[in-house]
């Protein structure tokens, strides 16, 4: 089934988003070939990281040109502080850091899209951030 | 532009793949989002909640072939553009939606 996805997203479609199972890993080099940036997401302990930690090189040797970090439920700015350090430590650019966010959690529970439940909410805040960083072009004016 | 969103298990994959798809369709650019996960939930965090569990791709999508050297390859059997026509479901602010099959064991495919 791997390679159907590949191919899949090798298709023409003008932007793709692909919700991997975990690592690279789980990819074929099929679907790798395609892939131009690669978001690793990061929770602020260490396993989490250290799964990241592992994705950049071995993503780095399969050619992914872009490769950039997101922390994710940061509750503390020392939850912040400790993955801004790690990603500094392995080359991986941070490009937004989002917090644990109650709206997921209750988007979650009344199985909405947390866009929907809330669209001034920390999440849809910062990950505009991230689709003003990858396709400026398409810069939202305003707020979300 | 294709963006894979990878991470530990629970880390905020599919959140993040959901919420980013939603967004960039909200800047009025069409979005396709591949779950390739095998326990599928994209389409729920794209506010799809019924049709979660029924559009999974049948393996019949890609078949095994075989080329006079005898070598094997699975190859789509449908053109893409059909396969995303006749499996993609159409989420909020027109993100089509495609979700893998789910894995009976690894190395199927
Ligand atoms: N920023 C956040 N704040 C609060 N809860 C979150 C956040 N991001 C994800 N979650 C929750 O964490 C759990 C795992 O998220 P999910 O996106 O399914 O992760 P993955 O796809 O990496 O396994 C879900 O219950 C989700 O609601
Ligand atoms: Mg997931």
């Amino acid at each position: 089934m791997r390679s159907v996805i590949g191919e899949i997203v090798g298709g023409t479609n003008e932007v793709t988003v692909l919700d991997m199972e975990a690592s690279i890993e789980h990819l074929s080099r099929g679907t790798i070939r395609h892939v131009d940036v690669l978001l690793v997401v990061l929770e602020p302990y260490y396993r989490s990281m250290e799964t990241a930690g592992r994705t950049v090189p071995l993503a780095r040797d399969l050619g992914i040109g872009r490769i950039f970090g997101i922390a994710n439920k940061l509750r503390t700015p020392q939850d912040e502080e400790a993955v801004r350090s790690y990603c500094a430590n392995h080359d991986l650019e941070l490009i937004a850091a989002i917090p644990f966010d109650e709206s997921v959690v209750e988007a979650d529970r009344t199985a909405r899209a947390v866009i929907d439940y809330d669209a001034n909410s920390a999440i849809v805040g910062e990950l505009s951030k991230v689709a003003d960083f990858l396709m400026p072009g398409k810069a939202k004016q305003g707020g979300m | 532009m294709k963006i894979a969103i990878s991470g530990k298990g629970g880390s905020g994959k599919t959140t993040i793949s959901a919420t980013l798809t939603r967004i960039l369709a909200r800047r009025g650019i069409p979005v396709l989002a591949i779950d390739g996960d095998p326990n599928p939930n994209l389409s729920l965090a794209l506010g799809l909640s019924d049709s979660a569990n029924t559009a999974a791709m049948p393996r019949s999508v890609v078949e095994r072939r075989e080329d006079e050297s005898g070598k094997t390859s699975m190859v789509l059997t449908d053109s893409i553009e059909n396969i995303i026509e006749r499996y993609g479901l159409k989420a909020a602010d027109g993100v089509t939606v495609l979700t893998g099959c789910r894995v009976e064991h690894s190395g199927a495919g």
